[in-house]
């Protein structure tokens, strides 16, 4: 017999996990204004004393790499030698690992998730949408298998069960089984009640569809996963394609039988940094 | 001895590889440091990068296997391809188009 989960429901038991980090949300609203950004950034890195310290750490790494002899301490500074781009990447990506941190993801969850982020970051540079953006879905895209590990663990573990032993069974087929419904419908009923961009809350809640709807972040988030899974980039034992939609590879401009070779380097060399740095 | 090619994170990268495809970076949309393939990265090259936020390059490494070595890699690349897709129709072209595009990124 599957759980009765109301929205009202799960949004109540998010309560088990971590409070949401509110600075992704003041940061995604910053993105459309370049010069808002510097300052807004600035204010809010130094909100945090923890993302404070990281950032000047990876700037410090950053002088030492260039060959700069100074002991950076000052945030402007730390800005101009790591780029407005990579400071907003390193303050999203911080943010979520100190949340999944303290909901105790497993290793290989984060993981992945930094490895759909990248993924579908990448993706949205080649089709033009915002590369922030795609970073935030594909970090939040399975917080719905967190939610269901930390509020409902026996009815989690079944649903592994489930598919150990039926090994075609797919995982929104053995989610629906025991949950009644699944981790995308799940996960973007919290990424709503945290007020996250309705296209993020669409990426989340469309990322599994064969046929998703045309929108480029959904479109980034579907075939990310699919690239970082094909690629085995977690070298998970489950890493598993099952579909990929030509639509959203069409609506994203991307062509299979084009040289790829630099784009999969790309994804996999960053994914590997990313994760040796937030892991 | 062959060679093949290898996307390194800047960080797992040192002066004397050898750049196995043209690197280039941008900012703000134009392009304001460049190097040609076959060039050898020095440390100043390596500073450079690291100063306009490059984060990885594609070099080229010696390759010490033998031809059968290399074709038994490729072989179990397909194999653990082929556990990834067991479940995806091939059939059709977006999954095909995929699995081939890794496979010959995996044969680089």
């Amino acid at each position: 017999m599957p759980l009765a989960l109301s929205e009202r429901v799960i949004v109540e038991r998010a309560q088990m996990l971590p409070a949401f980090p509110t600075v992704v949300n003041d940061l995604l609203m910053t993105l459309d204004d370049d010069n808002a950004t510097i300052g807004a950034l600035i204010q809010l890195v130094g909100r945090d004393p923890v993302i404070t310290a990281r950032v000047l750490s990876i700037a410090n790494a950053a002088a030492m790499a260039g060959r700069i002899q100074r002991d950076v301490r000052d945030m402007q500074v730390a800005v101009s030698l790591i780029g407005v781009a990579r400071l907003r990447e390193i303050v999203l990506t911080l943010s979520l690992a100190e949340f999944a941190h303290g909901a105790h993801v497993g290793r290989q969850f984060w993981e992945h998730s930094v490895a759909v982020g990248v993924a579908a970051q990448e993706l949205a540079r080649i089709g033009r949408a915002s590369v922030d953006f795609a970073l935030v879905c594909g970090l939040l895209h399975d917080i719905g298998q967190l939610w269901m590990a930390r509020c409902h663990p026996l009815e989690f573990q079944m649903v592994r069960m489930s598919r150990e032993q039926e090994p075609g069974l797919d995982i929104i087929e053995a989610e629906r089984r025991h949950f009644g419904v699944d981790h995308c419908a799940i996960g973007s009923v919290l990424a709503g009640a945290w007020q996250l961009p309705p296209s993020v809350v669409a990426a989340i809640r469309h990322h599994h569809e064969a046929h998703p709807p045309a929108d480029k972040l959904v479109a980034a988030t579907h075939v990310g996963e699919a690239l970082a899974n094909a690629l085995d980039l977690v070298g998970h034992d489950q890493a598993s394609v099952v579909e990929v939609s030509a639509g959203a590879c069409e609506l994203l401009g991307l062509h299979w039988d084009d040289d790829l070779n630099f784009l999969f380097g790309r994804i996999e060399a960053r994914s590997r940094f990313l994760n040796r740095i937030f892991s | 001895m062959g060679q093949q090619l290898r996307y390194l994170p800047l960080s797992e990268i040192i002066e004397g590889m050898v750049l196995g495809a043209p690197l280039a970076i941008a900012e703000h949309g134009v392009t304001n440091f460049t190097l040609p393939v076959g060039h050898e990265l020095t440390t100043s090259n390596l500073h450079q990068i690291a100063l306009r936020h490059g984060e990885f390059a594609c070099v080229l490494l010696d390759d010490p296997r033998s031809d059968e070595e290399r074709a038994a890699a490729i072989e179990r690349h397909r194999a653990r391809l082929d556990r990834i897709f067991a479940r995806a129709d091939r059939s059709r072209p977006a999954v095909a188009g995929l699995y081939a595009a890794v496979l010959a990124y995996r044969s680089l």
